[in-house]
């Protein structure tokens, strides 16, 4: 048996009035229909005329079925009401629903970063083997630069506002003589670069 | 369990609209000369099953609610883990624009050799 809940005074008597105007919708369409079925009964004698009472009939059952239309009408927006009640305070769906929602995000996130982390094991390997074909390619030439430092120049070229890193670069290239042992180095092993910029 | 409730929520309009439906219908053959007295029986009983389906539904889920409302607003989502599922993306796209690079100049390395 649940225990009573205090609501706050305005949840209550939102709920309390869902309940009236349940009850009040359901009570009018019934009596108006019931009404509308003993009218239609044909009664011989009337205390005015037939054409009056027949007018008289005809008026009552419009405003009969107006009145059931407008009942329906209302429990529509009854419900309608109760479906925005139910998003906004039906707090075990609500939770159901987040914990549903990120589950389901992190299982995403997981597999991306699984398949990313097993390309980039398999993009390792065949990287060794392109820098092997590039440094001991015949266009490979010692006084190049490795592949790693050509591709860090390329990318600060590509990318503007970094006239401060090409300006460096370009020192770098005036230092030509010291760093073509180091070239020569890169040479004879020719994935040493790769290697201590591999994880 | 939300959807659920709302699902059946979308129900009870459907019988909403068949309770104003069978009335009509069963008014529609009173006015006819010659009634079909199993057609009125059935939709009377159309009619009277849905009003008690309707009223019944929606008494429930406002005992539901009754029992179930704080009054309190909802404070949790899903931002930390859409973002970091957003950030994953990001990496793959991330990848797959490096890849796409490194590809093109495999290939113009290929094409200067021929």
């Amino acid at each position: 048996m649940a225990t009573q809940r205090v609501l706050p005074q305005s949840k209550e008597t939102l709920l309390q009035n869902y309940n009236k105007r349940l009850k009040d919708d359901i009570r009018s369409i019934l009596d108006n229909f019931t009404e509308i079925i003993k009218t239609a009964k044909i009664e011989d004698e009337t205390q005015v005329s037939r054409a009056t009472q027949g007018e008289q009939d005809h008026y009552e059952m419009h405003v009969r079925a107006a009145n059931i239309v407008r009942a329906g009408e209302s429990l529509m927006k009854l419900v309608s009401d109760l479906k925005q009640f139910l998003i906004l305070n039906d707090f075990p769906s609500v939770n159901d629903a987040i914990s549903l929602q990120n589950q389901q995000l992190r299982s995403l996130q997981e597999e991306c970063d699984k398949k990313l982390t097993s390309l980039r094991d398999e993009i390792a390997i065949d990287l060794y083997e392109l820098e092997e074909e590039y440094y001991s390619s015949s266009q490979w030439d010692s006084t190049d630069l490795p592949l790693c430092e050509a591709y860090r120049r390329r990318d600060s070229w590509a990318s503007p506002g970094t006239s401060c890193s090409s300006a460096h670069g370009d020192r770098e290239d005036m230092d030509e003589p010291p760093s073509q042992e180091t070239n020569a180095q890169h040479h004879l092993n020719g994935h040493g670069t790769a290697s201590i910029e591999k994880p | 369990m939300a959807n659920e409730r709302l699902r059946a929520l979308e129900d009870v309009e459907k019988e909403i609209a068949m309770i104003l439906q069978c009335a009509g219908n069963i008014v529609l053959e009173l006015s006819k000369d010659k009634h079909n007295a199993s057609f009125l029986d059935r939709q009377l009983v159309q009619f009277q099953s849905s009003v008690n389906r309707v009223e019944s539904e929606l008494s429930g889920q406002i005992r539901y609610l009754t029992q179930v409302a704080t009054g309190q607003p909802h404070e949790g989502s899903t931002y930390s883990a859409r973002k970091d599922c957003q950030m994953a993306l990001n990496r793959a796209e991330y990848a797959k624009v490096k890849l796409g690079e490194l590809g093109r100049t495999c290939e113009i390395m290929l094409d200067q050799q021929t």
